[in-house]
Formats: structure tokens, C-alpha cells, sequence
């Protein structure tokens, strides 16, 4: 239903909020800015790491609501941080618990409640944890509760609440086999083998207050939730869509590495689910709320420049392509799926549809991913090319009506693919349409089309993946590895795709630690998909996220996940 | 007498929410699309076995006769099941947010009644004016504007433009309301909070505004046709030969009669107003059932379609009991 909506009101709103835009506004005000200065002094006493921090603040009261007001697409699921599988329930999540990590607003991962973390072997990896951080009831964290938090996830039916069942997280840290304890701020986590994305990965789990739970039990404890993160629990909405927080004033103040290291900035968050794009934008116009997230492309331009409001974009998690069943004719030839990338202009795309806000995919994996191969180029824009190949394939415009054909047979496909694809589905089948392929358009729900995919049934599918974690294991293990029921390998592979080569490359990219050897490995991979071309390389979109001007120091993260602790409201 | 027949009716209505039940229960799992597969979602690595051992626990995995047995037996003891997304009691999931779909089906009913019967009457009664076709010429708009389009609109138009009132959702976050019923307007009132009253009612204008427009524009179609044809009657040319004035006539004799049809199609819409809110829930962000069960029917959450479809039987089937009901107030010839 969403999807229907977006696309419709793609036609209504620009023009009204042209409108909007055009209102008369209210003179600028002098601002006046919080000025923080930190001084920073290690003083290294007995191995233990002391951090002094002093701060020297310009006490400005800033006049109006000091609560912030966040809209999200969707409700959270769950506030129990090992309970759900959802980016909203994260977003929520993550401002009232920390992890052992974080990860910035880019790709980088930081030491958050972890002091340190060091591989003992390939296998294990020694914890040692902040002391001083305490939970929102005031009791201190300590081992038992990371202990506690991850044998929640990886043991089977630790959550009593409806009826009993495993955490729905656990496949997010598959190889952790056991978290032992070695003293009150020391853990061993004990893996079934080399895992490198490992860091990346555990930024998504949050550590919960072992005491606290065992007294109240989960139905308890997601009735009011208690973490170690800047924001404590005051409401919720029934249903999650209004969650109400407020500073937590004993924060320890987060990441080391992500300054300001200090509290919250604002007195509380408020989280408000707002479904429909327009509404959302509406909302923000009205006032109603500081930031939103997921503003659709088309309204970017009209929002960054309407006055009082400031739009930013962060790099995209969710590349796009376009998948051909190499098993199928006439995409079972390489040379055809080849000229299918060459035949579609990538960057008219991005111009035209994501108002350059894109950038064009270099092969299988986002440009933005650690491992991604340097050396390869997005295929170019050249329709010549791609007749040529096509010709050599036997696709060839004999009959002169304008439509390639081979033995008879026109060169016909219906390219399928979700209703929020729609406009990139249309471009890209008009180009196709271009060189004289007779291109169509079908839309599906994706539950239904799904099915049909895995089973090789679809010819074209034009869809996304999303993988925030920025290693390749998560991209090649879901849509470049051949499908394996009953495991994780090809379960987004609408391609049918598989070279054992490929399958090979990928298992061992993934259990080897050696960065220069993984590359190596990835790089290969790689070169094989791009050159075999089971897909169309398309585009990855930015993610956009617009806020009043009110809002400082905010900067919309990648993986969508929006971190409140360093964001102040300004007059 | 008129008890032992509404408690009949009530009765009756058991089987017909059950047979809906069942019908829902057959098509859902007819549908394409595992609900396993997609609560899954792309990312993480799945085992065959996590799969597997959710299907036990949804009890996806036995044949659908034995799944069917196990709902209808729940069922009848008021257990609807857990969701599968939200892992939570469906009855719990569906009372929280039922009174916020009541809420709005009120507000609705009330602003199309405003709006319907003023303008029902006068374009009865000033038949062929410029009044009347102005306003069936609205009523015919009120019928076609697609409600998506009505709400963003008005949103532009009264939130962003004029700032009258509030973009989205039911109340403002420094209302600080204590639910005690789940409805904002009336629970306002009995905690004599003034500013959760006026928040809560700024918040319902809108929306009802936008859902029952159409419904006004049916409700003044029918009055307008139904004024018309008993101000032609005999009996209204007798009250007025007996020197009744003029509204006496129109509101006492003719809009009297002329309510049966007009209360049949309030009936009827009542029903539309609380199963037809998805769009305008989804544009206003109004946390109520039809949000809850397009999301549902997406993440194939079986157990809270079911509960869902169930209520709205319910509520349809009642809503039909009530005019039935009135229809004896009005007119003591009928029979229930």
C-alpha cells in the first residue's frame, strides 16, 4: 500500500509543496552558537586508562522545545534489543542501549561500552569492558550482563515472552558459539571459526541489564525498558508508534572516538511513525517534527530548498540491480546479459530519477564496500556495443521492424519487479526498448514473486538489497552464491546464477582473517561476476534525510540507524 | 419483548463471525507468499532449522485441517494467538488500537452528519436552486475526490499553510493524557485535562473530515431524494393545510419519515467507516486497526488478519443490528 502511495503522490505533492515553499518566512534570527571546547589528558596509572575530560561550555538557553521529535516510516516491532529484525526498532533501540560497538555515521566501527577488544586467536576474541557505565536503574554493567545478552541470542528459546522462543537476532552472530566470563569486565567470545565481519556485525547487538530482566522477566522489561544508552524510557504509544525518551544524565558519555564524549544534548526524543512520505514532509513544513527520514528522491530538490529546512544524504546500503535467469533464453548467452549493461545509461538515471544523487554500481558490490574491486569500471553507457554483442548472439533486426530477432523469434521480455522500482523499472525498460528489445513492465508484491524467483520460474527481476554492514560477505552470500535450501547461501539469488568458482571463493572469503588475502579473494570474485554479468549493474541511491535548521551537529548515518546523542536543537 | 430479540440477533451474529473466520483462515494460507520466509527479510544468515522450528511453533507445518482445529478451538475460548511479527496476543494488539479506529469512525460519522443533513434538507426543500446544485455538485466531488488526495490537501492546506491544525497522529506529545479508556477525546474529558481535550479533538478534524466526506456526500444524496419524495406525500400536504408552519413541516413530517432510508445508508456506511480507514489512517498516521492489518496481510501474519477480519465482521454485523433497532423507533410499524 505504501508503495502505491509513494508513486502517487510523486504527481501531488511537488506542486503543493512549491506552494508550500513559497509561503512567506520569517526573517533570519542571529544565532547563537554552543561552543565546546574539550581538553583531553591521559594519565596512564598501573595499566589502567584514565580519561579526564574537561569541558568548557558557553551557557546559552536555547529558547523553545528542547525535546526532539524524530518521524519514522515504520513502527518498531520490539524494543528488546535481541527480539526484533527491524532498522526502526534499531534506531529506537540504539539511543537507549549501547553495544560493545558503534559504528559512524560512515562505515567505520568504533569502541563503545568495549574498552578493548583483541583476537586471542583466530577464533577468539578477548572483551574488556568500560568501567563506570551504568544501566538507567543506576546499577553498574558489568560482564554478567554481556554474558547474560549473548547467550539471550545464541541460546535456543531464551526469550520466555509470548511463548518461549530463540532470538529472531541470532543469525545476525551465527558462528558465536559461547560468551564465557574471565573477571567483572573481561569476556571471551568463542566463535566456531575466523569470522571477519565479526565487528562490523556486532554493532548490532545492544547489551541488556541481566538483573533487571531476570526480576521482571521480558514482558516486563519491554514494557519499560532499561539500557546504558543516552536516552532512558519514559512511553511508549500502544502499538510502538510513539516511543517518549529522555536524556539520561549518568550517560558515560559514549564512543570515545565519536565526539562530544559528554550526554545527550537534548532534554528528550520522541519517535513518531508517520507511514506515508507526504505527510511525514508535512509534518516537518508544520513543525510537527525535527527530522525525517526516507525522503523520496523526487522531493529532495524542493525540500533543501524551501527556508527553515536542510536536507543531507548519507551513502546508500541498498544497491540496484537488475537480475537475468542465466538459465533461461535468451539470457542464458553472456554476451547478451553483457550488452543489457551496456545498453542502459546509468548516469541518465541518476540524473534524471535521483536527481544525481546516485552513483552508478562498479559490478556486484557497492562502491562503498571495504573489499570492493578498485580496479573495475561500471559497465559504459554504449548502445553500439551492445548491438554488437547482441549481433554476435544472433539478435538481429532482420525483418526491419525496428525489433531485434533470431530464428524467427522477436527479442521480447517482461521485466519484473515492485511497484516502489517503478520509475527505474520504466527508464531502464525504455532503453532496453531503445535498441530494439521489446521490453515490459510487471509489478508484484514481493512475497508472492519471491517464491518464483528462487524456483527460476522469472525471466528479469529489477529489485534491491540491503546489507548496511559494508563487507562482502553479505552481498555474495545472498545473491551471487548458487541456492542452497536450508542455508543462508543464494536466499536473495534471483539469477540462478552459480559457478562453483564463485560458490568456492565466497566460502573462503569468508574464513579468512588476512585482509590482503581476503581482497585478493573478493577482488576475483568479483572480476568473475562482473565479467559473466548475471545482472545489470545499476545504481546506489543516497539515502536522504531532512531536518529543520533547528537541528545541529546531525548527520544521517548509512545504515539508517539514527543516533540522537550528539544532535542539539538549536533557537 | 425487543431485548429477547436483539440478544436473538446478537446470537446469530456468532456463526457469521465464525464462518468469516473460517473463510479468512482458507483464504490467507491460500495466498502466495510463506510468512516464515518473509519475516526473514534479507538480512542474516537463516538455518533450515530456525525456519523450521518457527513453522512448528506457528504451527505451519501441520496439514491445514489440524491448523484450522487449532484456531477454531482458540477461537471460541477468546484466544486469537500470538502475532508472528509483533509477538504479542492478537486480542491484546486489537484492543489497543481499536478504540483509536472507533475514535475516528465517530468523528467521522458526526462531521458527515453535520455536513449531510443541512444540506440533504435545504436541497429538498429549495429543490433546482442554485443551493441545491452547488451542493450535489459538491456531493458528487465529495464522492469521487480519492481520499488519499483529500488528506494531503487539507494537511497543505490547514497544517502547513494555514498552521490551524496538527499535521498527523491523535494527540500532541505535551498533552500528557492518562489512558484510561483508550479513547483520547472521552478520556480527556473524564481526567479533566483541557489541554489533552483540545489537543485530541484538533487531531480528529482532519481525518474524519477526510473519511467522511464521501460518506456525507451519500447521506445528503439520500436525504435530498428521500426529503423530495415525502414532501410531495399527502400527509405533509395535510400539515400544511392545517396551517403547520413551515419547519414544523419540513423537520416534523417530512424529515421524520424520510430518516428510514437515510438511517439504512448511515448503517451501511458505518461499516465502510470502520473497514475502509487503511488510506486515511496511513496518510494522517492515525494508530489504528487498518494500519495494523495492512501490515499485517504484507507480512502474511496470519493470526492478526484473522483477528482483524474478525472484529470487522463483528463490528459490521452490529453496526447493521443498531439500525435495525432504530429502524422500530422510528417507525413502531417495523418489527425487529
Amino acid at each position: 500500500m505504501k508503495r502505491f502511495f509513494n508513486t502517487l503522490f510523486r504527481v501531488v505533492l511537488p506542486a503543493a509543496l512549491l506552494l508550500a515553499a513559497c509561503a512567506p518566512t520569517e526573517p533570519a534570527q542571529p544565532q547563537v552558537v554552543e561552543k565546546t571546547v574539550e581538553v583531553v589528558r591521559t594519565v596512564v596509572v598501573t595499566e589502567e586508562r584514565l580519561v579526564e575530560v574537561e569541558k568548557l561550555v558557553t551557557p546559552t538557553a536555547a529558547p523553545g522545545r528542547q525535546t526532539i521529535i524524530v518521524a519514522l516510516s515504520q513502527a518498531p516491532t520490539s524494543l528488546d534489543p535481541a527480539d526484533h529484525r527491524s532498522r526502526q526498532s534499531e534506531t529506537v533501540i540504539r539511543n537507549m542501549f549501547d553495544g560493545l560497538v558503534t559504528r559512524d555515521t560512515s562505515n567505520g566501527v568504533h569502541l563503545e561500552i568495549a574498552e578493548e577488544m583483541n583476537w586471542l586467536d583466530e577464533q577468539t576474541l578477548e572483551v574488556k569492558l568500560r568501567q563506570g557505565v551504568t544501566f538507567h536503574n543506576g546499577v553498574e554493567m558489568t560482564a554478567d550482563d554481556v554474558v547474560y545478552t549473548f547467550n539471550r541470542i545464541i541460546q535456543e528459546n531464551m526469550i520466555e515472552y509470548p511463548d518461549p522462543h530463540t532470538s529472531p537476532r541470532k543469525g545476525l552472530i551465527a558462528p558465536l558459539m559461547s560468551v564465557d566470563k574471565v573477571d567483572d569486565y573481561t569476556v571471551r567470545m568463542n566463535f566456531n571459526g575466523p569470522w571477519p565481519p565479526a565487528m562490523q556485525l556486532m554493532v548490532h547487538q545492544q547489551i541488556v541489564p541481566m538483573g533487571y530482566l531476570e526480576e521482571v522477566g521480558t514482558q516486563g522489561f519491554i514494557e519499560n525498558p532499561i539500557g546504558t544508552g543516552p536516552f532512558k524510557f519514559v512511553s511508549a504509544q500502544p502499538g510502538l508508534e510513539e516511543v517518549v525518551l529522555e536524556r539520561f544524565d549518568g550517560y558515560y558519555g559514549g564512543a570515545p572516538d565519536l565526539a562530544p564524549v559528554q550526554p545527550a544534548c537534548v532534554q528528550g526524543a520522541i519517535f513518531r511513525v508517520i507511514p506515508e512520505a507526504s505527510t511525514r514532509v508535512a509534518a516537518l513544513l508544520a513543525g510537527e517534527v525535527d527530522i525525517i527520514q526516507a525522503v523520496p528522491a523526487e522531493l529532495i530538490d524542493t525540500l533543501s530548498q524551501t527556508p527553515g529546512i536542510q536536507v543531507k544524504t548519507a551513502i546508500g546500503t541498498n544497491p540496484k540491480w537488475m537480475e537475468m535467469n542465466v538459465n533461461k533464453p535468451p539470457f542464458d548467452d553472456v554476451r547478451v546479459r553483457q550488452a543489457m549493461n551496456y545498453a542502459v545509461d546509468k548516469d541518465l538515471i541518476i540524473e534524471e530519477i535521483y536527481g544525481g544523487r546516485a552513483v552508478a554500481l562498479p559490478g556486484p558490490l557497492s562502491p562503498y564496500n571495504n573489499y570492493v574491486n578498485k580496479s573495475l569500471q561500471p559497465y559504459a553507457y554504449d548502445p553500439d556495443k551492445a548491438l554488437e554483442l547482441l549481433a554476435e548472439a544472433g539478435w538481429t533486426d532482420s525483418n526491419g521492424d525496428g525489433l531485434l530477432d533470431k530464428d524467427g523469434q522477436t527479442f521480447s521480455f517482461t521485466l519484473d519487479t515492485l511497484e516502489e522500482f517503478r520509475s527505474l523499472a520504466e527508464a531502464v525498460a525504455d532503453m532496453f526498448r531503445a535498441i530494439g528489445i521489446d521490453a515490459s513492465v510487471r509489478f508484484w508484491e514481493y512475497s508472492v514473486v519471491r517464491e518464483q524467483l528462487l524456483a527460476g520460474e522469472r525471466l528479469a527481476y529489477l529489485d534491491d538489497w540491503g546489507d548496511s554492514a559494508f563487507d562482502p560477505v553479505g552481498h555474495f552470500e545472498a545473491k551471487w552464491h548458487g541456492f542452497q535450501t536450508g542455508t543462508p547461501y543464494g536466499r536473495g539469488n534471483f539469477s540462478t546464477y552459480n559457478n562453483p568458482r564463485v560458490n568456492e571463493l565466497i566460502v573462503l572469503g569468508e574464513t579468512t582473517n588476512d585482509p590482503t588475502e581476503r581482497q585478493k579473494i573478493y577482488d576475483e570474485a568479483q572480476q568473475l561476476v562482473y565479467d559473466e554479468a548475471p545482472a545489470v549493474f545499476l545504481i546506489l541511491p543516497e539515502e536522504a534525510e531532512a531536518a529543520s535548521t533547528r537541528v545541529q551537529n546531525w548527520e544521517p548515518a548509512a545504515d539508517g540507524r539514527i543516533n540522537l546523542h550528539d544532535v542539539c536543537l538549536g533557537p | 419483548m425487543r431485548a429477547v430479540k436483539i440478544l436473538e440477533r446478537v446470537l446469530v451474529t456468532i456463526p457469521i463471525v465464525l464462518g468469516v473466520a473460517i473463510l479468512v483462515f482458507l483464504f490467507i494460507r491460500l495466498t502466495p507468499g510463506d510468512p516464515v520466509d518473509i519475516m526473514m527479510g534479507q538480512g542474516g544468515a537463516v538455518s533450515e532449522g530456525e525456519m523450521e522450528q518457527l513453522r512448528k511453533e506457528f504451527h505451519l507445518d501441520e496439514p491445514l485441517p489440524v491448523q484450522l482445529w487449532l484456531f477454531l478451538k482458540d477461537a471460541v475460548r477468546g484466544d486469537l494467538g500470538y502475532s508472528y511479527v509483533l509477538k504479542r496476543p492478537v486480542t491484546q494488539l486489537i484492543s489497543e488500537r481499536l478504540p483509536a479506529t472507533i475514535e475516528l469512525a465517530l468523528g467521522s460519522l458526526v462531521i458527515s452528519l453535520l455536513i449531510a443533513f443541512p444540506i440533504g434538507i435545504i436541497s429538498a426543500v429549495r429543490q433546482n436552486s442554485a443551493v441545491d446544485r452547488l451542493s450535489m455538485a459538491g456531493a458528487f466531488l465529495g464522492i469521487s475526490m480519492p481520499s488519499f488526495w483529500l488528506g494531503i490537501i487539507l494537511i497543505l492546506l490547514f497544517s502547513v499553510q494555514l498552521k490551524w491544525l496538527p499535521v498527523q497522529g491523535r494527540i500532541g506529545f505535551d498533552a500528557q493524557l492518562q489512558n484510561i479508556t483508550g479513547y483520547f477525546v472521552l478520556d480527556s474529558l473524564l481526567s479533566g485535562n483541557r489541554i489533552a481535550f483540545w489537543s485530541s479533538l484538533r487531531h480528529l478534524i482532519l481525518p474524519s473530515l477526510t473519511l467522511g466526506a464521501p460518506v456525507a456526500a451519500v447521506v445528503a444524496r439520500v436525504l435530498r431524494s428521500s426529503m423530495l419524495e415525502t414532501l410531495r406525500s399527502d400527509y405533509v400536504t395535510l400539515a400544511r393545510s392545517k396551517g403547520a408552519s413551515e419547519w414544523i413541516v419540513v423537520l416534523k413530517h417530512a424529515l421524520r419519515n424520510a430518516l428510514i432510508p437515510t438511517v439504512t445508508v448511515v448503517g451501511l456506511q458505518v461499516g465502510i467507516l470502520l473497514g475502509g480507514n487503511m488510506i486515511v489512517e496511513e496518510v494522517f498516521g492515525w494508530p489504528g486497526l487498518g494500519r495494523m492489518v495492512v501490515s499485517a496481510i504484507f507480512d502474511r501474519d496470519f493470526p492478526l488478519i484473522q483477528g482483524t477480519v474478525m472484529i470487522y465482521a463483528f463490528t459490521f454485523v452490529m453496526a447493521n443490528l443498531i439500525v435495525d433497532v432504530m429502524y422500530t423507533y422510528l417507525n413502531p410499524k417495523i418489527e425487529l
